[in-house]
């Protein structure tokens, strides 16, 4: 073990990091890290935040952002010099009248036109690439956990609500739509990876998500009981605990498995 | 040739609407990736930028040409986001499934590229949430749009050693918050 006199602390390795160091620092850091397991450890873990953060996407803009922006701000800005007059905010600019109401619905109209089209040049799904394959594993898996610990607390729920509950099933409908969502996405994975096993629970949990987020807002008693029913005849709470536990002993695993990104 | 930020400003605060449009060109996407990192929504995000070029415009006569216009604007826009997440108090920081539905129909990635990235994208901007305006504001401008420690200072109106403070805040925030992610389990977390 070499004996070391000076260590960088977490703030030096952060400067590191983004090579916001002075030259010489940034020898010195790069000789020490390549001696001090302690310091590597830290440091493979804000580069590992680095990759993360930078994995994270943020959706591209429509190839006539720029064009729909003027549209929208243009109208604002409709006097000149602009230190001499007043400038409209955006509820304002809706509320003094016909005509300005007139350009906003088409502003409008346009700005959700845009929002469900798709663009012409979606993001490109850069995070696959840039991201160790061993914390790709671990974010399938915590995904997967977070969906199917979402679905066990929503089944035990309703398998506990009350028979004559009167009160609304919005967030549970809520609730289950959102899985119903994410859900399709995780099936569409496991079936590509063969795992028929998962590809079952979702299945059978997809229809029940599905029956519950298209219920009554207000079920009557005979509502539930089918729900509570179908619930109970597939087995799901003891399928999505199983399948659940099964994820976090994959989890566990220090590293990832070779067994496939599910 | 295509004249410089300094320039378009000046003949925007003279009246010509033609130079603002430009600023708008050059600078809207940046401002949206930065908006949406902070409000974590694109139709907030899309509002952030409209508001920001409208307060810009405002106040373009205080705009100082020696300074970098990108770096001003960011500051605009800044506020503007951090407005704009105050003022919704239900805020979705996942990733929007549009843009997962975006990608799906361009048949671009597999079931588990889409959830990979939907993940991260939603693990980071809940990360990114749990941070100070601030943190938040200087982490994303030194991360994401690669500003210097001087800039996030002229931009947050901090002092440098600030400015570097809290870059360090939020690296150490962000590192536990993602670390799940990076490590495995322990018993009992």
């Amino acid at each position: 073990m070499t004996p070391f006199d000076w260590h960088p602390t977490d703030d030096d390795l952060t400067l590191h990091a983004y090579r916001d160091d002075a030259p010489d620092e940034q020898a010195a850091i790069d000789r020490h890290l390549r001696e001090c397991e302690a310091c590597a450890a830290t440091w493979r873990e804000i580069q590992a935040l680095q990759q993360l953060a930078s994995a994270a996407d943020v959706p591209e803009p429509a190839e006539d952002f720029e064009d729909a922006m003027w549209a929208r701000i243009a109208p604002q800005l409709h006097a000149w010099p602009p230190a001499r007059r007043r400038v409209w905010t955006s509820r304002q600019f809706v509320a003094v009248g016909a005509w300005a109401a007139t350009i906003a619905g088409i502003v409008v109209a346009g700005h959700l036109w845009l929002r469900h089209t798709p663009a012409a040049t979606p993001a490109k799904p850069t995070a696959a690439a840039t991201v160790p394959s061993d914390v790709r594993e671990r974010v399938l898996l915590t995904a997967l956990d977070s969906h199917f610990s979402q679905t066990e607390m929503l089944l035990v729920e309703l398998m506990n609500a009350p028979d004559d509950a009167k009160g609304s099933l919005a967030f549970e409908r809520e609730t289950a739509d959102d899985l119903v969502q994410s859900g399709r996405l995780y099936r569409v994975t496991a079936a590509q990876t063969g795992d028929r096993r998962l590809t079952d629970v979702l299945d059978d949990v997809q229809t029940v998500l599905t029956e519950v987020a298209r219920a009554p807002e207000t079920p009557d008693k005979d509502d539930l009981a089918a729900i509570r029913s179908r619930i109970e005849r597939n087995d799901l709470l003891f399928k999505v605990r199983a399948v659940t536990n099964d994820i976090r002993v994959r989890q566990d695993k220090p590293g990832a498995s070779n067994e496939g990104a599910l | 040739m295509q004249p410089d930020d300094a320039t378009l400003v000046r003949q925007a605060a003279g009246g010509d609407q033609t130079a603002f449009r430009l600023l708008v060109d050059r600078h809207s996407r940046s401002v949206f990736r930065l908006a949406y990192r902070i409000t974590g929504q694109r139709e907030d995000a899309e509002d952030v930028v409209q508001e920001t070029f409208v307060r810009a415009f405002r106040q373009l006569d205080r705009f100082e040409s020696r300074s970098n216009f990108g770096t001003w604007l960011y500051r605009i826009g800044f506020n503007c986001a951090i407005d704009a997440t105050r003022s919704r108090s239900h805020r979705e920081t996942a990733e929007e499934p549009s843009l997962l539905d975006q990608r799906a129909r361009a048949g671009m990635a597999t079931g588990d590229d889409l959830i990979y990235a939907g993940q991260i994208s939603a693990q980071v901007q809940q990360a990114l949430g749990a941070l100070s305006d601030q943190e938040r504001a200087a982490f994303v401008m030194r991360h994401y749009h690669e500003c210097s420690i001087d800039e996030i200072g002229q931009a947050l109106d901090l002092k440098t050693s600030a400015a570097k403070h809290a870059v360090f805040r939020a690296v150490r925030k962000m590192r536990v918050a993602l670390r799940p992610l990076v490590a495995p389990r322990t018993e009992g977390t």
